[in-house]
């Protein structure tokens, strides 16, 4: 008798099937989040997602939102310091027209123009460039920013 | 005081101390806040204008110096020049997308008046008819494109 190949039977593969369909009715709700609690609103930032156009924060799409947190991640890479008097070049600042006084808090923008840090982080929000010489604050560094 | 209003007070200050050529605040017209301003300029001598007096009305923000303020020509005179409507709103890219708050009212004054003086042919800008028909009463809506900048 020669070696004779029994294919299996059907009935084994029968066994495994079991019962395995979904019942939706059986499967617990969707976990619903409450609404985030109620908050005046006050002291809502305006956001200059683009030359002319401002928005509140709220109303910002996630794209704009996305730009505006790289763009406070470039402002905060220029240098600051406080006022020491050192550089007498720089004597006041023109966006809001003060003599610097010691202490005041500056930042130095690439072209070494520096303002008030308050005044020039407002500014460079909307536009990236030197209010004084109207040079664009290390553009190299906000396209590598913009394509990554 | 606001920060709009303690800039434009030095600014203020300035120009009535020092005051540029054929450029005068008008300090009858100054509101209370600041926030608007008539500059009364005379026309250059030796231009076109030679003679001619203008009316300039400024219109401020809160957000100023970082948003421009309004600029036209109010009154009765209105210069005719290539980049000015006959409405009163100018053609100028510092007050629109080259703005900063470097600028000032002085600047701004001082730069139209330049205009003015460069003009060799009095004008009207060629699209003058349609623009004045159809354009915004607030010239800082308007979508600029702007025109050459040899005149
Ligand atoms: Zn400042
Ligand atoms: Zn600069």
């Amino acid at each position: 008798m020669g070696n004779c190949f029994k294919s299996s039977s059907n009935d084994d593969i029968s066994l495994l099937r079991g019962n395995d369909h979904h019942d939706p009715a059986l499967e617990p709700a969707p976990f619903v989040e409450p609404p985030p609690p109620y908050r005046p609103q006050q002291r809502m930032p305006i956001f200059h997602p683009s030359p002319g156009v401002s928005r509140p924060a709220n109303q910002l799409t996630e794209d704009e939102q996305i730009k505006i947190a790289q763009r406070l991640g470039l402002i905060n890479h220029l240098p600051t310091g406080k006022y020491d008097g050192t550089n007498k070049k720089a004597k006041e600042c023109v966006i809001c027209m003060n003599e610097f006084v010691f202490g005041d808090e500056l930042r130095y923008l690439p072209c070494m123009h520096c303002y008030h840090r308050e005044c020039i982080d407002d500014w460079l929000m909307r536009s990236f460039t030197c209010p004084s010489c109207m040079e664009p604050v290390d553009a190299a560094l906000l396209t590598t920013y913009q394509t990554s | 005081m606001t920060s709009m209003e303690k800039r434009l007070q030095k600014e203020l200050q300035a120009m009535t101390k020092d005051p540029p050529v054929g450029v005068k605040v008008n300090m009858e017209s100054l509101s209370s806040n600041l926030s608007e301003w008539v500059v009364d300029i005379d026309g250059a001598t030796g231009t076109l204008y030679e003679g001619e007096k203008f009316q300039l009305g400024f219109k401020f923000t809160p957000r100023y110096p970082f948003d421009s303020p309004q600029v036209m020509f109010i009154g009765r005179n209105i210069p005719v020049h290539p980049h000015i409507y006959s409405n009163g709103h100018i053609c100028l890219s510092i007050l629109t997308e080259d703005w900063s708050p470097a600028l000032s009212v002085q600047s701004v004054c001082l730069s139209i008046v330049s205009m003015l003086s460069s003009c060799k042919e009095k004008k009207l800008p060629p699209d003058n008819a349609i623009y004045v028909r159809t354009c915004s009463k607030d010239p800082k809506k308007t979508r600029w494109w702007y025109h050459d900048n040899s005149v």
